[in-house]
Parts: C-alpha cells; sequence; structure tokens
C-alpha cells in the first residue's frame, strides 16, 4: 500500500534524524570532550569577593591582679578594647576576649606547655606604665591608686594591649591594606627553611673556621626558639675562587650599594638548589682575593660590613684577603652570627626595620597569627585563580582530584576558621595547630592549581577533535539531513495518484520487493 | 607613656650575644689597623709582586729562573712571620700552622702506541663527618661541607644511597692495540650514561621509589637525561656490579636492607653540559691546579672518553660516625696528530704538497704520493693538546697536584716552569702553586711505548639475522690467554625483544672444539623475563671460556611492535641497545663493555591512523548511506518503475517533442494548404 510506505519511510526519516540529534550528537559530545570536575566556583567567588566574611578572630586575654580584686575589671576592659578596635576600620575582623585569671586552668596548662596564654599582669606601683615580657606572653600594667580612683585604668589597660602587646595585629589587621604580603625584603613564609652559610674567598688558599661550635652556641637556640614558626636546616661550605665579582669594584671610587648590587655575583651560591626546601636564606662571607686586592676592598670602611640581600640573605665583605692557612675563629663568627640572627627576623618578615624585637615571644604568637591568615588569604587567592582559569579555558581537564584537593581545602579553612573564631581557645597548641593546618591549605591549594594534566590538556584544539572525526560526520550528516530533506519535499503518493494510472494489485509489489533485496 | 625595655633575657642567650658583640666591636676596631700593618709586611716579603689590583696571575712567560725560585721560598715563607703576628695580638682570624683538607688531584699521562695518549685525571675527596641518621631539622644538627661537593649529601640523604656509581662514556677503546681499560675497566662504562646505585630501604617498591628520586636529582644535577629512567630500563643485578668483597656498607637502621640497583642510557651524548658540572663539584672549580687542564672542547674531541663519579659512605665504628668519600675520574685517549694538526688547521683543508710527506719508495710526482703513516719522531706539551696551561697547584690538599707520565726510555718528559724545563727521575711532577706550568713529552719513536697489559678476554656482540619480526643475538668470547677464563655476562634488554632462552646455544664454527657444550661451561643462569612496559629482560649467567678458545653463544628474539606513542621523533634511527657487562673475575679481576646495539623495530607509516580513521569512516560512511536509502526511499514495481522510466526517458522526450513539432508543422502545413487553396 503506497500510502502506509510514505508514511513509514517518513517515520523511519524522522526516527534517523532523531536518533542522530538525540543520542549521536549528545554521546559524541559525551565521549569526546574532556572531564571537567565540578568546582565550587560560586563559594570561591564569594570567598575572594569576602562575601562570606565568616572569619572573626578572637584572641583570648587574661587579666591577673594580685594586689587589688577587681570583679568586673575585665568586662570594663572589654568595653574599651571594642571601642578601640572599632575605632579603625578592619579589613580582618578581629578582637580580643578579656577574662580574669582562671589560675587553675591556666595552671594547668601552663606545666606542661608553658605560658600558653597571654595574660595580663597588673601591679601596683607609684607609677603608671606597662612593659612586656621577653620570653613570655606576658604583659606587665603598673598602675598607681589615682588611676584607679579616675577609671582610668581600663583605658590604660585596653590601649596597652591593643596598641603594644597586638601591635602587629593592629598594625596589619586594622588598616585599609590588604593582607597580601607586601614586604620586598621578607621571603614568602614556609615552614621549612634551608639556612646556607658559605663562606667565601677569592683565593684558593685553605682556610677554616669554627662554624660548628658558633652555630650551636648562637644559632641552635634561635632554631628552637623559631621551631614553632620555622623549621630550619643548615649547612655550611667553604668556597673558594669566588668573590662575588667584588674585585671589580675595586677600581672604582664611592662605591654605592646599588654599584654593589649591580655588580655582585650570586649565580654561583644560587644555583644550589638541591636541598628539598622549597625556601632558603643566605649567610655568604665574603673575603677578596689576594691576587686582585692586597690592599683590601677600598669601599669598606669597616673591617667587614653586611649587607642584606632582599629575600635571599646576607652578605658580609671582608676589606682584606685571608692569608694562607687562616682560620676564623668564634670571636670573628660571633658579631656575623648575631646581625644573621637579628636579620632572619627581618627576612622571615617577622619585623619591618632593622630594630631590634623588643619582645620576640609576643611577636612570634602575633606573627604566627598573622600568617595563618595570610594563608588563608593566599590559599583563597589560589583557588580563585583556579576558578579563573577553568573558566577561562572552557576545553582544559579539571580532574577529579583537583576537586577532591579543593574540597579538603575549603574544609580545612572553614576547621581553621573555627579555631580562629572560639573566644576560649587561644593557647600556644591551637595556634601552632592552626599554622600547620594553614600550612596544608597553602599546600593542598597550591597542588589543585598546579595538576599536572590541566596543562597538559589545555592546547589541545577543539578544531583538532573536529578534523578527526570529520571523514565519519561529514558522510552521515550529509546523508541523514539530505534525505531528510527530501522526504519532506517529496509528495504524498495519493496526490500523485491522481495523475497517473490506477495502482497494480499490491501482493505484486511485495514480490517486486523481494526481487530487488535479492 | 613609659616604657620599660625587656627584663628577662630570651632564654639567656641573646643577651650573651649582645655581650660578646659588645666587647667585640672593640676588637674589631683595633684589628683594622692591624691588619694594615700586616698588609705591609706581607708587601715588603712578597717584594718582586706587583700590585695587582686587576690582573689575574702573576707570572707572565718572560720570567726568568731565578724569579722561580724567588717567589717559591716567599711561598714557603711568607705565613710564618704572619703567624707570629697574629698570634701576638689579634685572635679573631688566627693563622694556623697547616691547614688541609682531603683533596687530592692525580693526573696520569701515558702514550699509547699508534700516537695516541692516554691522560687519566683522578680526584678525591672526602666529607666532614656526620651522624646517621640524624634528622637535619635537628636543632643542633648542622651540615659542614669544605671540599666535599655540597650538592651530593642531601641527595644521598634523601634516598638512603650508601654507594653511588656513575659513568659518562663515550668513544671506541681499542683494545687490541692499547691493552686493558684504565683501572682495569672498573671506572669506565659502556657508551652512554650508565648508573648503579646500592640504597637501603625497606622493601624492593620503596627501594625503587627511592631510585626515581636519585636518578632524577642527578638528572639535574648532571643534566643528563637519566630523569628518562623508569622501571622498563631498570635492573636489581645478582652477580655483576657487587662491591669488592673487601667492602662493607653500613646499614643505618638495621632492620632494612641493602638494594642494588643499575640502569643504563645506551649511547647517550655526552658533552660539555656534562663535563661543567664535574669540574664544578671539586674545591678547585677549574682555577687552579690540574682542573684547568678539563676544557670541554678538547675532552670531548677526544677518541675516547669516560667521566665517573663514584661515592661510598664509610662509618667508624668507634665513634659511630660516617663520612661520604668521592673519587672523580676524567679519562680520555687523544689523538695525538690529529688534535696538533686541529691546532693549527681549525678548518681541515688539503695539505698543500711541499706538506705532503710521501713515500719515496714509491712512485711520487706532483700528481701522485703514497702517504706515509704519522711522523713517529716528534715532541709536544700538554698545553698543545689540552689549548691551556696548568696553572699554578691545588693549595687545600697536602700534598700538591701531581702529574705522573709512563713512559719507556725512548721518551723524555719535562715540566715547563715558567719558561724553563725541569726533569725527574721517576717522571712524576709536583705542581708548584700559582705557576704556570706545562708537561712537555718529545721521542724519537712515538710507537715504542710501554708494553701494554693483556686483555683477558675479547668479547664482541652483534646483531644477526634480517627482517623486521625477528633477530638474533651473537655474542663472542675470545679467550687469547693459555689460561681458562671464568667471567660474568651481564645483559639487559628492553622488552621489545623477546628473546627465546631456548635457543641459546654454542655455534658450531671451524675453530669451536668440538667436544663443548653450552652446559659443560655455563655455571649458572639468572634470568629474569621482560615484562611489557614494567621491566627488562635481565639475564646474567656464569661461564667459563677455555684457554686459547673463541667461542661464539647465540640466540634468538622477537621484535615485538610498540605502541603508536612509544616511538621516539626519529623512529627510522633504530633503538639503542646497552652494551652487555663482562666482569671477569679469575684469573684476574677485570671489566669490559661490548659495543652498543642499534635495533631496527619495524617503523610505521606515521599518518597510517588518520588514513584507517578516513577509510573506516567512509566505509562506514557507505554502509549507513546505503542502509538509510534502503529505508528511506520509495519501493516500486517494475511496471511502475518501467512506465515512471518510460515518461523520463530520453525516447519518449523526443517523441513528445516530435509530437509537438509535428502536431505545429502540421497545423502550419494546414494553413499554408488552406490559404494555397484560397
Amino acid at each position: 500500500m503506497p500510502s502506509t510506505t510514505f508514511k513509514l519511510r517518513k517515520l523511519i526519516g524522522v526516527c534517523l534524524l532523531a536518533l542522530y540529534l538525540l543520542l549521536g550528537v549528545p554521546v559524541w559530545y559525551k565521549l569526546t570532550t574532556t572531564y571537567r570536575a565540578p568546582l565550587p566556583i560560586e563559594y570561591i567567588h564569594a570567598l575572594h569577593e569576602d562575601k562570606l566574611q565568616d572569619i572573626h578572630m578572637v584572641i583570648p586575654v587574661y587579666i591577673k591582679c594580685d594586689t587589688y580584686r577587681f570583679p568586673d575589671l575585665h568586662e570594663a576592659v572589654q568595653v574599651q578594647v571594642n571601642s578601640l578596635l572599632n575605632s579603625k576600620n578592619q579589613n580582618v575582623p578581629w578582637s580580643l576576649q578579656l577574662m580574669p585569671y582562671d589560675a587553675k586552668k591556666l595552671q594547668d596548662s601552663n606545666t606542661s606547655k608553658g605560658a600558653d596564654y597571654h595574660v595580663v599582669n597588673l601591679v601596683l606601683d607609684g607609677f603608671v606604665g606597662f612593659s612586656l615580657a621577653y620570653d613570655a606572653k606576658e604583659t606587665t600594667v603598673f598602675f598607681d591608686d589615682s588611676s584607679v580612683i579616675t577609671n582610668d585604668l581600663p583605658f590604660f589597660i585596653a590601649q596597652t594591649v591593643v596598641e603594644h602587646a597586638f601591635e602587629l595585629e593592629w598594625s596589619e589587621l586594622s588598616s585599609e591594606k590588604s593582607l597580601k604580603a607586601t614586604n620586598s625584603m621578607a621571603i614568602s613564609y614556609r615552614p621549612n627553611i634551608h639556612v646556607s652559610i658559605s663562606l667565601l674567598t677569592g683565593d684558593g688558599y685553605p682556610v677554616s673556621w669554627e662554624i660548628d661550635s658558633t652555630l650551636k652556641k648562637y644559632f641552635s637556640p634561635l632554631r628552637k626558639f623559631l621551631s614553632p614558626l620555622v623549621n630550619f636546616t643548615v649547612d655550611t661550605g667553604i668556597l673558594y675562587y669566588n668573590d662575588l665579582n667584588l674585585h671589580t669594584l675595586n677600581t672604582r671610587k664611592n662605591v654605592t650599594w646599588q654599584d654593589l648590587s649591580h655588580s655582585i655575583d650570586l649565580s654561583e651560591l644560587l644555583s644550589m638548589n638541591y636541598f628539598s626546601e622549597s625556601a632558603s636564606l643566605n649567610l655568604a662571607v665574603v673575603f677578596p682575593s689576594e691576587q686582585n686586592c692586597k690592599h683590601g676592598l677600598s669601599f669598606i670602611n669597616d673591617n667587614w660590613d653586611g649587607f642584606l640581600v632582599p629575600q635571599w640573605g646576607m652578605i658580609v665583605v671582608n676589606k682584606y684577603p685571608l692569608k694562607q692557612n687562616s682560620s676564623l675563629t668564634e670571636r670573628y663568627l660571633t658579631p656575623i652570627m648575631y646581625q644573621f640572627a637579628t636579620n632572619i627576623f627581618q627576612l622571615l618578615g617577622l619585623k619591618k626595620d632593622s630594630q631590634e624585637l623588643i619582645s620576640p615571644s609576643i611577636t612570634i604568637d602575633s606573627f604566627k597569627r598573622i600568617t595563618i591568615l595570610q594563608n588563608i588569604h593566599k590559599a583563597e587567592e589560589t583557588l580563585w585563580s583556579l576558578a579563573k582559569l577553568t573558566q577561562a579555558f572552557q576545553t582544559m581537564s579539571i580532574p577529579k582530584e583537583v576537586l577532591r584537593n579543593v574540597t579538603e581545602a575549603l574544609e580545612l579553612r572553614l576547621q581553621i576558621v573555627d579555631m580562629l573564631n572560639d573566644p576560649f581557645q587561644g593557647d600556644d597548641e591551637l595556634w601552632n595547630r592552626a599554622l600547620i593546618l594553614s600550612n596544608q591549605l597553602v599546600e593542598l591549594s597550591e597542588a589543585a592549581f598546579f595538576h599536572g594534566e590541566m596543562v597538559q590538556q589545555n592546547f589541545f584544539p577543539q578544531e583538532h577533535k573536529l578534523a578527526v572525526y570529520l571523514p565519519l560526520l561529514g558522510p552521515i550528516t550529509v546523508v541523514t539531513f539530505f534525505g531528510f530533506i527530501r522526504l519532506i519535499k517529496e509528495k504524498p503518493d495519493d496526490k500523485k495518484k491522481r495523475s497517473n494510472e490506477p495502482e497494480k494489485p499490491t501482493g505484486n509489489v511485495v514480490e517486486k520487493t523481494y526481487e530487488l533485496e535479492e | 607613656m613609659v616604657r620599660l625595655i625587656g627584663i628577662v633575657g630570651w632564654i639567656g642567650l641573646l643577651n650573651s650575644v649582645i655581650g660578646v658583640v659588645k666587647a667585640d666591636e672593640t676588637s674589631l676596631k683595633f684589628q683594622i689597623d692591624q691588619d694594615i700593618d700586616l698588609q705591609d709586611d706581607c708587601n715588603e716579603s712578597l717584594g718582586n709582586h706587583e700590585d695587582s689590583c686587576n690582573s689575574g696571575f702573576l707570572f707572565n712567560e718572560d720570567g726568568s729562573e731565578t724569579e722561580i725560585e724567588v717567589t717559591e721560598t716567599i711561598i714557603e715563607d711568607a705565613p710564618r712571620p704572619t703567624i707570629n703576628l697574629r698570634d701576638k695580638e689579634d685572635d679573631s682570624i688566627i693563622v694556623e700552622d697547616q691547614i688541609w683538607y682531603p683533596y687530592r688531584e692525580h693526573l696520569t699521562v701515558k702514550p699509547l702506541p699508534k700516537n695516541y695518549l692516554l691522560t687519566s685525571f683522578d680526584f678525591n675527596t672526602e666529607s666532614n663527618e656526620f651522624i646517621p641518621g640524624r634528622p637535619s631539622t635537628d636543632f643542633d644538627d648542622y651540615s659542614h661541607y669544605t671540599v666535599f661537593p655540597k650538592a651530593f649529601k642531601p641527595i644521598l640523604d634523601q634516598t638512603s644511597t650508601r654507594q653511588l656509581h656513575l659513568r659518562f662514556t663515550r668513544g671506541f677503546w681499542d683494545a687490541e692495540s692499547w691493552g686493558r681499560l684504565p683501572y682495569d675497566g672498573f671506572k669506565s662504562g659502556g657508551s652512554g650514561v650508565e648508573i648503579w646505585a646500592i640504597l637501603e630501604a625497606a622493601s624492593k617498591d620503596s627501594a625503587f621509589s627511592q631510585w626515581k628520586t636519585l636518578v632524577n636529582s642527578l638528572s639535574g644535577l648532571f643534566c643528563a637525561s637519566m630523569n628518562f629512567i623508569d622501571g622498563a630500563k631498570t635492573t636489581f643485578p645478582v652477580e655483576a656490579f657487587h662491591p669488592m668483597a673487601d667492602s662493607t656498607l653500613p646499614l643505618f637502621d638495621n632492620s632494612n636492607k641493602l638494594y642494588l640497583i643499575r640502569a643504563a642510557l645506551a649511547n647517550e651524548p655526552i658533552c660539555t653540559e656534562n663535563l661543567t658540572p664535574l669540574v664544578k663539584l671539586f674545591p678547585t672549580k677549574g682555577k687552579s691546579g690540574i682542573t684547568t687542564l678539563l676544557d670541554g672542547h678538547k675532552v670531548f674531541d677526544s677518541t675516547w672518553h669516560s667521566l665517573s663519579v663514584d661515592i661510598s659512605t664509610e662509618c667508624y665504628e668507634q665513634t659511630d660516625r660516617c663520612i661520604h668519600t668521592l673519587q672523580a675520574l676524567v679519562d680520555m685517549v687523544i689523538n695525538v696528530p690529529k688534535t696538533l694538526a686541529r691546532n693549527e688547521n681549525p678548518i681541515p683543508k688539503p695539505l698543500p704538497s711541499d706538506k705532503l710527506r710521501c713515500d719515496l719508495d714509491k712512485p711520487y710526482d706532483a700528481f701522485h704520493c703514497f702517504q706515509l703513516p704519522y711522523e713517529t719522531e716528534g715532541s709536544y706539551g700538554l698545553s698543545e693538546l689540552f689549548g691551556k696551561y696548568i696553572q699554578g697547584s691545588s693549595l687545600m690538599s697536602e700534598e700538591p697536584s701531581q702529574v705522573c707520565v709512563e713512559i719507556s726510555d725512548n721518551w723524555n718528559s719535562f715540566i715547563q716552569v715558567n719558561g724553563s724545563l725541569f726533569a725527574t727521575a721517576d717522571d712524576c711532577f709536583e705542581l708548584k702553586d700559582f705557576q704556570q706550568q706545562d708537561i712537555y713529552f718529545e721521542s724519537n719513536n712515538t710507537n715504542e711505548v710501554l708494553d701494554v697489559e693483556p686483555v683477558p678476554v675479547y668479547v664482541s656482540r652483534s646483531l644477526t639475522g634480517y627482517g623486521q619480526d625477528r633477530g638474533g643475538l651473537r655474542t663472542v668470547f675470545m679467550n687469547p690467554q693459555n689460561e681458562p677464563v671464568t667471567l660474568i655476562y651481564f645483559e639487559t634488554l628492553p622488552w621489545f625483544m623477546r628473546i627465546y632462552l631456548s635457543t641459546m646455544h654454542l655455534e658450531k664454527n671451524a675453530q669451536s672444539p668440538v667436544n663443548i657444550s653450552l652446559d659443560d661451561i655455563l655455571q649458572s643462569t639468572y634470568y629474569m623475563p621482560a615484562a611489557d612496559r614494567i621491566r627488562p629482560t635481565h639475564l646474567e649467567y656464569r661461564i667459563t671460556i677455555p684457554a686459547n678458545t673463541t667461542l661464539a653463544v647465540s640466540y634468538q628474539f622477537d621484535k615485538s611492535l610498540l605502541q603508536y606513542a612509544e616511538y621516539p621523533p626519529d623512529a627510522n634511527h633504530g633503538f639503542e641497545i646497552e652494551s652487555a657487562v663482562i666482569t671477569v673475575i679469575d684469573p684476574t679481576a677485570y671489566q669490559l663493555r661490548t659495543a652498543t646495539l642499534l635495533l631496527l623495530l619495524s617503523t610505521p607509516d606515521f599518518s597510517m591512523p588518520y588514513n584507517v580513521i578516513i577509510l573506516t569512516s567512509t566505509v562506514m560512511g557507505l554502509i549507513f548511506g546505503t542502509l538509510f536509502n534502503l529505508l528511506v526511499k520509495k519501493m516500486l514495481t517494475v511496471e511502475e518503475a518501467d512506465k515512471i522510466q518510460e515518461g523520463n526517458s530520453l525516447q519518449h522526450k523526443i517523441q513528445v517533442v516530435k509530437g509537438k513539432i509535428m502536431t505545429k508543422s502540421k497545423f502550419k502545413y494546414q494553413e499554408v494548404k488552406n490559404d494555397l487553396k484560397e
């Protein structure tokens, strides 16, 4: 029956087209597209824009007074502290939780960990003043009776604590500038840092130095002291025939530090990247060559001058060359070690200038918190860069591992934020743990960003894929579409029939069809 | 506001440091004057040294002999008055009687037959003592380095490597005329890069992962492609490569075991980028002593060269401390006439006729010349061969750098110091500090050299067969001696050579003794079959070659097809097969390696995949098109089709047109007829 074949054929044509469009195209697309794990881009964007504002760092501070009993002093100080903190625009919200000294709780922790919480000691004295402890997280506030009577004491405590004890937070967090490390001198924070101490001499004479005893005496305590923050690995070495190219400066007059920085050649020291730590600091003690500079380097005024090289370390340039068989004694090395130890604080970013640290304990405590916040910020920025990258390159693959890293990083971030926000937790152990976690956070976010497969697949062009499949897709598309168009254009048989002769019996049609198939 | 400063000292330490600093500040100021005085003193004694703030080395070539003597005495005497002065007044920088570090350098030069010259540079150094197994983050742990290169210990520590051997060798050692390899072959590798190490690890897997770290680190250190070493190139040797029996290696953790791992990159190019890091390892850094001769242009211009680094760990039981020892060697064989000719003519061009050395016994004229072999008489200096003079000596060693010449009686050798030549009885020359020196050789017959030591066995290996699906390996052992030689044959083959160990047999030929079978001479066999892309074939056997016998062992293998991406960019070049290592254990200890082989695998036409895609797609497109048309096109009976065809056929169309014309013309004809009638 001709009328039914037309309908059937039309149906087949439609079915094939539908198969092509609804099954073929999606399957082809699915099978040939690179895998892109669904990253929480919205959430990362919100973190980047700081829309969540879930960080509000609270540091517990205990007030201790042995002479008088002030039952409501901590509340009064709290009010003063809050108003003082609110007077400045905070880029990262932070506050202090003032509490009365709880001997039982603090003593317990003291026995195990030492001075864990920040304690403000109130001492009755003839004058008003304060002092920051050198080796403990302790602020001593001296007050006299008149300050109690005039009720100036809470304000005075608040001012001391906020502006002096928590000076680093006050300057870093309560200001317009962002948390981004802008210090050009300091290296970016890493939990493990390699310190390379080198003795360089322009000649090949054998020299020795009492470096081991000096380091054990003066550097080991520093390593121990900074260990919650940074772990150092140290190596020392003697390099011969290398004066960092300093002899070229000797012919010049009025050598400025710019000349020095232009002509100094650290290549041999920089190329030493055999250690596994990702960051390194250097100390180079340089002696000029006797061959080239017998009368010493003219631009060095004293016996030696120390120069700080940003993000690299320190160079100690000696005026006179070493004699054959010279040995540098501890007496010579100690002042250099001392200056290097002072500079390490600056190179680590613990302080901005070369001033001495007055209260290293408190500063390191604050630095930990700033580093935690900086790490969180850094991780957020890295994740945001990852989000931008994946959005910019739509054909780039995003492996599952990246998603897992991102998820883990975000969970870790919440965990750290919870630790920071807890107003009653704030001992050394907590900050150390948070610091370690924040380092992990940075690692995870960087692992996600620098995933090898993502970059590898980046330059696989979409056109290439099309070119490979075109020999298959071309003929099939042409056949399906043109066949379908012809089918639509074809007039139904009964319309044609009117002009043609009547049909023969259908049985004959079936027979003829068989013949055709055969 | 009053501000009180630090009450309690920070662990009492920084304060004590401040104290010292304050004390030191005064002493330092005091020291300046004193140092100036010292300078003046030195100037007096070093009278003939001019102020040389911008000059390099002091000595000009025109200097006389007396001048040398003066300088020599100064060098020896200068420190002494300084010690006294320093000791009296200052103790921040003291001058000690003698400081020396465990660093020795030695150069041996040995003429070989046919105008070749073997130069062997030998550098030895030791690290400072260290406590094994202590973490480097320990507050009191400091790694000190004096002359031992800083780069190695962190790598060795990280990978728990107790012994490391690196070989960079290239060129052909002509054993038949040059005799034994230097150091009995134990310090040179097969052509390319070879590395083996003994690592301490808990399991084989962890040993392998440590090994991966090690080769990757060394790859960066020596600028070699060792990062391409993976499981498919790595073997765990069973008998070969084991350290000599007299040395025992320490275990830092007694629950661990030692693993010996080896890999080689066959025919890897060795170049300046491998030599420069090696020279930088030495404290003299190529600025003094014999390292000044090591110039990449000349080293790699030689016929055969080998760089080697061996690091080992030694522990002292009394003190529980360990040291690393390092021996680095640079050996090369220079073709002297070729090198000298290159100095004269950097761009090779034909010699002018007057410089041609023709054999006068044979006919010669302006157009004919039978060239004589190279001159056998001559003199040359090391500076001509290396393009550089030896600058001074290594100052930090206990003994000065030494150059020894191994020559026969018809040779003379001298050291040239500042224009004058000196000779010694034993032909060993100690290098003088700061002097520009050169070693000269002269001989009336350069072909007459010290007798070369005979090689215990000659081994050569070659590929046999033709075609791209199978082949054979044939190893010929030749024992020229009057006593049997027992050796360990070590061979690793890539996984794409699938060997059939069952086909291994002793080839029968005219020279080989008839009554010997492979089972008689093969003592033990270790065979680890390859796993595709995971590990190579590892074959080791101990074999005894009877006296004055030549044997050929051969076996067959199949070549497998590689995956498309596994072919190197120059797939038609072939695949380098690393050399087999032969370690003679009896009667003497000797090691030699066969040449590398070049295996040709069937190389696909790399446009093939795209052609296959196009062909298959076309076929699939055709099938689909036919099927689609069958399903969708209208079916008609033959009559209908005929009818339609009739209607559409050309004949029918012509008929129709004809009919139309006819009717029209008929009509016109009728009209004309009618008109005419009228």
